[in-house]
């Protein structure tokens, strides 16, 4: 799908913002990995225009840690045998949920490397629990 | 804590939230009104993506689907609809599906266009708002179960554009009210219309073609999205390829019509690359192919032949004009549609035979007229440039050379041609050649005239020439002789006339080396094993001439040195028999010529010391074949007192050696005798025609008439009487009497047959001799198996013919060689 970016600002980072008005900084980059993301700030709403991107029904402990695999998934993309991401018990099920929210426990796409690259963050919060 | 087993069993996020449907679509809803009239920038897609995802989450999400479905089908019928009609208002339909012939072309693209911007705009709009869409409903294509059911919320909302649109049906108006057409019909007739026009020479908006051919593409025939059910590949590609179709058909026919090859071909080069272009620019690339072949069939092979065959400007035309350009782009365009490039291998092939057999007509027609010209009136006979007459045979000679230069001029041009405009294509260089071969070989001379033209290059020709100009004639001989079917005719005569320019030397022995020596590298070793015995020959024989020489000074002979003995000692097998005297048609060649008492002195002693290192070797002198310097005495004749005759005159005499045995015959006669030419054939037993030539080159060219003859005329005949001329007076010192026999020349009719009926003796043991070999070897073969090892052991000399093999095998039957084995009349079983 093409998305319509004529008018997103190619900013390279770009802000989450939590319900409780915590904002996380990350890599524009390292946000590809979620199709939600990647569509949200493809398509030609305001966070596209912005580059800000509010989760009104997400607390910041838990898109705290999502900020946090951004950037986990970013760094080891490439490599093999990453070590696990430590993620607290308790955050363990909303986590699980914003994975899903955020479209983060797809399948690796079939064109990346067999080998494993590191478990998606819904596969890794279902373990934590 | 809760143990998760499956996604489905989780709550929504916010527990507090009572979420039900209708707010969630109403949002979704609105957000698709904001989306289809552009005011998207204030929405949040994080709002709407959470409605969506709610929806899904409790398990709405086909009905949600459903709705967008419906909303978007509304949508169409409310929004879009109206608008289409206005575009289709002012009869544009009508227009362009019934091509009115009033209308004029650029009023007929004007609304054409307009027509397909709107549609184009209304594509334009409706597939952004659908990516949009299918945005927001992210999470419902994602995980809702319906997604592996139902084609994509994307496929299905771009889907109704086609069938909303697209296959809306216009009432047709009151032209077309007999058959109802839709949206499609009339887009793709625009299409093709334009295309038309395009092709006919107008400026069309390309860049709006490639935009709808681009919706096309992006549209399915249905809601499955197979790959090969685009509508693009369903509905225009094929429409598009039947009209190309019919379009070129007329072109081609129109200019069949025309007639003009030249014309064709450019203008059909030009179509090629104009659809190539339009692939590349207003459709699709993938149809390039399919509408290249489309025009390759229409343009180029639907009437090659008859393209070919065009008086005028055809084919022939274009070889024989060396119309270079439109040979090489017909050359491309062959190639294009035929890899076998049958039809033009097959006519180049024939016109290679029509110009071959022309130039063997030409020749006919010239040998005719300048015989002609030399029995009437042989002063008068020159040919080209020469001043001095030339006789019957000198112009047949001139006549193979003729011919010589025009195939090889013939074979320059093709050769050009393949170079040039057929990129060396080896399909057409081989029957190129073959053709060559053909016609070079059914003229039944072609043997004899090459090696004359060989004999006349080497002879004359090189005299004073550069390394260049002999590399140039060395070459020619040798592709000539690559045609050469029957090798062993033509062994036969370069054997004749190498062996009249060695014994006279009159070429340089280098290039004649080296023209054997790529004739061995062509050929193989056993074609020139006879010539390079020849060089041999001449080399020893050299030597020896020297040390005879040296061994008489040491002698201290002074009556012998008086003679200057210069001797070519010849292997019999190596030289050709005519030569060596053995000529079947000079049936009195056996007898000994009677050398006067001096000469078989020196014979004598030169035999003598021969024999001292080399016995039991016999020398057989060969006088046809010698020459010699006489120095000579004309006294002075009585009665006259001034002038040249006054004195005393001495000259040196260079005459062949039956020149010096008749000449030195005169020697013993008293003032005034005479002798009659049978009286000197009685003393010198020299055949008649051998005679004849002598006697002739003496008495008649005023240059050296040393004899003279009663009665005078032109011609010797055996009832002449010759005396010693005392009158000759000359300006030179050193007089040529002109050697008749030295001078290679066409054979006339009875040699020639005579020499088939040789040559054809020596296939019969060579073929004989190829049976045995083969028949050793394979003990026992059937005869077809027999006849075909022997033509392919046989092809590098001649092609023998099966006649030939047939009463060879007879013979060999006959003389036991071979057997018939029992019960199979057709197989043989060699008998050692």
């Amino acid at each position: 799908m093409n998305g319509i970016n004529g008018h997103t600002p190619e900013g390279k980072y770009i802000t989450l913002i939590s319900n409780d008005g915590f904002e996380y900084v990350v890599l524009r980059e390292a946000t590809e990995i979620s199709p939600v993301l990647r569509t949200m700030l493809r398509s030609p709403f305001s966070e596209a225009r912005t580059g800000r991107c509010h989760f009104p029904e997400i607390r910041a402990a838990v898109l705290e840690k999502v900020a946090e695999y951004f950037h986990y998934w970013f760094q080891n993309k490439d490599k093999d045998d990453v070590p696990d991401m430590i993620i607290p018990v308790e955050i363990c099920l909303e986590l699980l949920m914003a994975a899903d929210f955020l479209g983060l426990d797809a399948k690796p796409e079939p064109t990346d490397r067999e080998v494993n690259r590191g478990d998606n963050l819904a596969m890794i919060a279902a373990r934590m629990e | 804590m809760v143990t998760v087993n499956n996604r489905a069993s989780l709550q929504p996020m916010v527990n507090k939230a009572t979420t039900e449907f209708e707010p969630c679509w109403n949002t979704l809803r609105g957000a698709l009104i904001d989306i289809h009239n552009k005011v998207v920038s204030a929405l949040s897609f994080e709002h709407l993506y959470r409605a969506s995802y709610k929806i899904t989450l409790r398990k709405n999400g086909r009905l949600l689907y459903d709705k967008v479905i419906e909303f978007e089908t509304q949508w169409f019928r409310e929004h879009v609809l109206p608008r289409i009609d206005d575009l289709v208002a002012n009869n544009l339909a009508g227009l362009s599906l019934l091509q009115i012939a009033t209308s004029s072309s650029h009023e007929r693209r004007e609304t054409g266009e307009k027509f397909l911007r709107g549609i184009r705009e209304r594509w334009q709009d409706h597939n952004t708002a659908m990516n949009m869409a299918a945005d927001i409903l992210l999470y419902m294509e994602r995980t809702g179960p319906e997604a592996a059911v139902h084609p994509s919320i994307y496929a299905a909302t771009i889907g109704l554009f086609r069938d909303q649109v697209l296959k809306y049906t216009l009432d047709g108006g009151q032209d077309a009210s007999d058959h109802p057409f839709n949206i499609f019909d009339a887009l793709i007739s625009v299409m093709l219309d334009l295309i038309n026009m395009e092709r006919d020479g107008d400026v069309i908006d390309r860049n709006l073609l490639r935009q709808t051919t681009g919706m096309l593409e992006q549209l399915y025939d249905n809601d499955d999205e197979l790959e090969n059910e685009k509508l693009y590949l369903t509905g225009f590609e094929p429409r598009f390829l039947q009209a190309s179709c019919l379009f070129y058909r007329g072109e081609c026919e129109k200019l069949i019509r025309e007639a003009d090859a030249s014309v064709w071909l450019r203008h059909t080069r030009r179509r090629l690359e104009e659809e190539r272009v339009r692939c590349m620019t207003a459709l699709p690339f993938m149809t390039t192919d399919k509408i290249l072949e489309v025009v390759k069939t229409e343009l180029i092979s639907a009437k090659l032949d008859e393209f070919m065959a065009l008086e005028g400007t055809g084919l022939k035309s274009m070889i024989d004009n060396d119309r270079l350009e439109d040979l090489t782009i017909l050359y491309s365009l062959i190639s294009m549609v035929d890899k076998s490039k049958s039809l033009l291998k097959t006519l180049l092939q024939n016109r290679v035979m029509e110009l071959g057999l022309e130039i063997e007509q030409t020749l006919k027609n010239t040998d005719f007229s300048t015989a002609a010209v030399a029995t009437d009136e042989p002063t008068e006979g020159a040919e080209k440039s020469k001043a001095q007459p030339l006789n019957a045979a000198a112009q047949q000679t001139a006549a193979a050379i003729k011919w010589v230069d025009d195939v090889l001029h013939l074979k320059d041009r093709f050769d050009n041609l393949l170079a040039v405009c057929f990129n060396q294509d080896l399909v057409l260089q081989s029957a190129v050649t073959k053709s060559f071969a053909d016609f070079i070989n059914m003229f039944n001379r072609c043997s004899e005239f090459v090696s004359l033209f060989i004999d006349d290059s080497l002879k004359r020709g090189l005299k004073g020439k550069s390394d260049q100009d002999v590399e140039l004639v060395l070459q020619k001989a040798i592709v000539l002789l690559r045609y050469l079917a029957d090798r062993d005719l033509f062994e036969r005569y370069y054997q004749k006339h190498l062996a009249r320019r060695l014994l006279h030397a009159k070429s340089d022995i280098h290039i004649e080396k080296e023209l054997v020596r790529r004739m061995k590298t062509e050929m193989g070793n056993h074609f020139t094993s006879k010539f390079e015995g020849m060089f041999k020959d001449m080399e020893v024989s050299k030597d020896q001439s020297e040390n005879y020489r040296e061994h008489i000074r040491s002698l201290g002979d002074v009556d012998v040195k008086k003679i200057d003995l210069s001797i070519h000692v010849l292997t019999t097998n190596y030289w050709p028999p005519e030569v060596m005297g053995r000529g079947a048609l000079q049936e009195e060649g056996t007898r000994e010529c009677i050398f006067p008492p001096p000469i078989k002195r020196l014979q004598e002693s030169f035999f003598t010391y021969y024999l001292k290192n080399r016995s039991g070797r016999v020398l057989t002198w060969v006088a046809s074949a010698g020459s010699a310097d006489i120095k000579c005495v004309f006294p002075k004749v009585a009665g006259k007192e001034t002038g040249p005759l006054s004195k005393d005159r001495r000259y040196e005499l260079n005459v062949s050696t039956y020149g010096m045995v008749v000449l030195l015959l005169f020697n013993d006669l008293g003032e005034g005798e005479s002798l009659s030419f049978d009286e000197i054939q009685a003393k010198t037993n020299i055949p008649t025609g051998d005679l004849i030539k002598t006697l002739a080159s003496l008495s008649i060219p005023p240059k050296c008439r040393v004899l003279t003859k009663e009665p005078l005329n032109k011609a010797v005949r055996p009832t002449d009487t010759f005396s010693f001329n005392s009158q000759f007076v000359s300006k030179s010192i050193k007089i040529k009497a002109p050697v008749l026999s030295s001078t290679s020349k066409v054979e006339g009719d009875d040699e020639r047959k005579e020499t088939e009926r040789k040559n054809y003796q020596t296939r019969a043991h060579v073929v004989d001799a190829a049976i045995v070999r083969i028949m050793k070897q394979r003990k026992e073969l059937s005869h077809t198996q027999l006849t075909t090892e022997v033509i392919g052991q046989l092809s590098g000399r001649f092609k023998p013919e099966i006649s030939l093999i047939k009463k060879r095998i007879e013979d060999l039957l006959a003389r036991e060689y071979l057997e018939r084995i029992d019960g199979d009349v057709s197989a043989y079983r060699y008998l050692a």
